[in-house]
């Protein structure tokens, strides 16, 4: 009985298996092995050439190719970072605000936070790219107006790559609104009766109720975040191609440059695969972190 | 003849003239470019009158930002519905032909070219003596200026000399009106490597020397010195300086709102600096390249772009592609023995690069801004059309922003620019 249950199993199974396989799997493996090959993208796999760990040693070794790798990965690094630290407290406080029963105009205001999300980054880019404009933008227009001197924003290498975490930040926010709200639903109302009966203030109910019990909401929305952040492309491709000086150039757009513009495909899957890594590396961190949290 | 022998003449006539007239299959070929909407129509204007005199062949332009062609022709350009003709940057006809994504000219399109325009212009776009495209445009650099501004500061007469160079800098700067003396640009790799590379040649220095990269001379460590000294002293304000994916943005707006005084820049910028100044496009004057301490005379930098066709297309595509191509840079296609293509990058400010179309466009090119490119042309140095030049470029461009945003001194940026780039080369020759 349990034979036959399993082979149904199986049947029943083989499909999304092999349709998983075959568009997940393969091309990951496929993108491991090339990183151990030296291959041009504009020949076949059959004219690959095993280098070993040549590939590795070359994207962190000192020149050009391992400096510039190396900025990328730093740069990647510091708009997830930015980006999740940014967009999580806005995302609930948003959410408070939002969830509030007795504000009115909630619906509309949440709405209007999630339509963000849904504005092409093609719109977004052309928009900001104005809006940051050192002689002539808005921003530089109303800093002026409160005695504050023009910024240089994507005009610096100073500056750039916040400014593009910010352009993010106002982008995602709404949709990451949406999901604490989601997590704000699920916690009972008779939690915070007895927290008020109790005596406490919204302040320690938020501290002891809201927060504990968004844990599990917060570690979705911080894992979704790490992977849209790690993933950002369109924005440097439009707006900074990577400038000024590289301040912009994340790891997509520089293994696009270095995969499909320069063709090198074998340096190309070697910082994918680093990229990879280095993702697996911080979610599983954050599960281990939360877990232990959740343990104590 | 019996009727019988006449009719079944007829019907054997009949159906060897089928393949040519009802069978005709027609040839649809796209031509992919990074010209903007303007453009792109007057191509399509000529590709529909050679469609007139070609009922079998439909061509299709698709145009993409400049900043995505050369991603576009290695992402398509591998399959056979890839784009059939692309416009391409002669840098990078090295590699594709490496790649085996260009297809070689057939002789009889090899051979017209070879007579019909100047030998280096030939040269580039060839690989190994087999020529890859057909040239059409020639681009150079010089240095535009201000005359408004020029006046204003009290210099009569755009600077010849390095020294004449930095103290026209100097007055042209006014840190309360937001303005600089020359404009450096930065984010785009050509916009940021071909004005220093003209000023090295016009400072008797090369980027690349038989092969080999030469930013280890003492010309280029003046060249490298006079870009810091030009940042130090604020006459070149790095943060005005940004471009974007289409080759516009803050340098552009600044340059044709009057808040940079001098820039050395490519003659195919005057229909951008004609939309964006309107009736004060009159104020902009062309200059040669100023002369370093250790040059002769004005060089300046000269690259040329040509069309290549896919060598994945089907062979009644590629044979389309070159009768096309052929066409449209003939002088049958276009007006008073020009070529349409010459007319089409006319209508920019492009310099034609065929004798004929030369000839033909006398008049237009002797008019106040392109005649300041046409006179320094003779003198220009082609940008080294080398296995690797993409990225020798793009870490040529890392190395002078960083300069420019005194991230590193003059030395250290040689130094850098110099290691990098033989280590680029060395690994692309491999």
């Amino acid at each position: 009985m349990a034979k036959a249950f399993r082979a149904s199993a199986g049947i029943m199974l083989a499909p999304a298996v092999t349709l998983i396989g075959v568009f997940v799997l393969v091309p990951m493996l496929l993108t491991v092995w090339l990183s151990f090959q030296d291959w041009s993208t504009q020949t076949p796999f059959s004219e690959a050439n095993f280098v070993g760990l040549g590939n590795f040693q070359e994207i962190f070794g000192a020149t050009s190719v391992g400096r510039d790798f190396k900025a990328a990965l730093f740069n990647t690094a510091i708009y997830t970072a930015l980006s999740v630290i940014l967009i999580l407290p806005l995302s609930v406080v948003l959410g408070l605000m939002v969830y509030q029963r007795d504000v009115a105009g909630g619906t509309a205001l949440r709405t209007v936070l999630f339509s963000t999300y849904m504005v092409p980054m093609i719109a977004v880019a052309l928009v900001w790219s104005k809006l940051y404009s050192p002689s002539e933008g808005p921003f530089n227009q109303l800093l002026g107006l409160i005695g504050i001197s023009p910024q240089p924003w994507l005009s610096s290498p100073r500056s750039a790559l916040v400014s593009i975490v910010l352009l993010n930040v106002w982008q995602q926010v709404g949709y990451f609104t949406v999901l604490a709200i989601a997590g704000l639903t699920q916690i009972p109302g008779s939690l915070y009766e007895a927290a008020t009966l109790d005596g406490a203030n919204r302040r320690e109910q938020f501290r002891f109720i809201t927060l504990p019990l968004l844990r599990r909401t917060l570690l979705f929305s911080a894992v979704i975040a790490i992977i849209n952040a790690v993933q950002v492309f369109e924005p440097v491709a439009l707006i900074t191609q990577g400038g000024p000086v590289g301040s912009t150039n994340v790891l997509t757009y520089h293994i696009r440059r270095v995969g499909i513009e320069r063709a090198q495909g074998g340096l190309g899957s070697a910082m994918a695969v680093m990229l990879m890594l280095s993702l697996i590396v911080c979610v599983s961190a954050l599960f281990a972190f939360v877990n232990r949290k959740d343990s104590e | 003849m019996s009727l019988a022998w006449l009719s079944k003449l007829t019907v054997a006539a009949g159906l060897v003239a089928l393949p040519a007239t009802g069978w005709a299959q027609s040839v649809n070929i796209s031509y992919l470019t990074h010209w903007s909407p303007e453009t792109v129509a007057l191509l399509e204007a000529a590709a529909k009158d050679f469609s007139k005199q070609n009922p079998d062949v439909a061509i299709t332009v698709r145009a993409v930002p400049f900043g995505d062609l050369l991603t576009t022709l290695r992402s398509q350009g591998g399959s056979s519905d890839g784009p059939t003709i692309g416009g391409i940057y002669d840098l990078w006809l090295p590699e594709l032909a490496k790649d085996k994504l260009v297809a070689p000219a057939p002789e009889a399109v090899a051979g017209e070219v070879k007579s019909a325009w100047p030998a280096g212009v030939v040269s580039a776009a060839s690989v190994g003596g087999t020529l890859y495209g057909i040239p059409n445009e020639i681009d150079v650099y010089a240095l535009n200026y201000n005359k408004e501004l020029f006046k204003a500061a009290g210099i009569s007469a755009p600077p010849r000399t390095w020294a004449e160079f930095k103290d026209a800098a100097a007055k042209l700067t006014d840190k309360d009106k937001g303005q600089q003396g020359f404009g450096m640009i930065n984010s785009w790799a050509a916009g940021v490597v071909h004005p220093f590379a003209s000023l090295l040649v016009s400072n008797g220095g090369n980027l690349v020397k038989d092969g080999k990269p030469a930013l280890d001379s003492s010309q280029a460590g003046e060249t490298f010195a006079l870009y810091e000294d030009l940042i130090k002293s604020g006459a070149s304000n790095p943060a005005m300086a940004t471009a974007d994916a289409n080759t516009t943005g803050p340098f552009l707006d600044n340059f044709v709102s009057g808040k940079t005084g001098m820039i050395i820049m490519a003659n195919w910028w005057e229909s951008a600096l004609k939309t964006g100044m309107g009736d004060k496009f009159a104020n902009v004057a062309t200059a040669p390249i100023p002369v370093g301490p250790s040059g002769d005379k004005p060089h300046s930098i000269s690259y040329s772009w040509m069309t290549v066709v896919n060598a994945k297309a089907g062979a009644a595509e590629q044979k389309a592609a070159w009768q096309f191509l052929a066409w449209l840079n003939s002088p049958k296609s276009g007006r008073n023995g020009a070529s349409a293509m010459s007319d089409i990058l006319m209508s920019m400010g492009i310099l034609p690069s065929r004798t004929s179309d030369i000839e033909a466009h006398k008049d237009k090119l002797g008019s106040e801004f392109l005649s300041g490119y046409v006179s320094v042309l003779a003198d220009a140095r082609p940008f080294p059309v080398v296995l690797g030049g993409q990225e020798f470029s793009e870490s040529l461009q890392q190395t002078l922003e960083a300069l420019q945003y005194g991230q590193v001194s003059a030395k250290d940026a040689q130094a850098n620019a110099e290691a990098d780039a033989t280590s680029i080369l060395e690994r692309a020759a491999k």
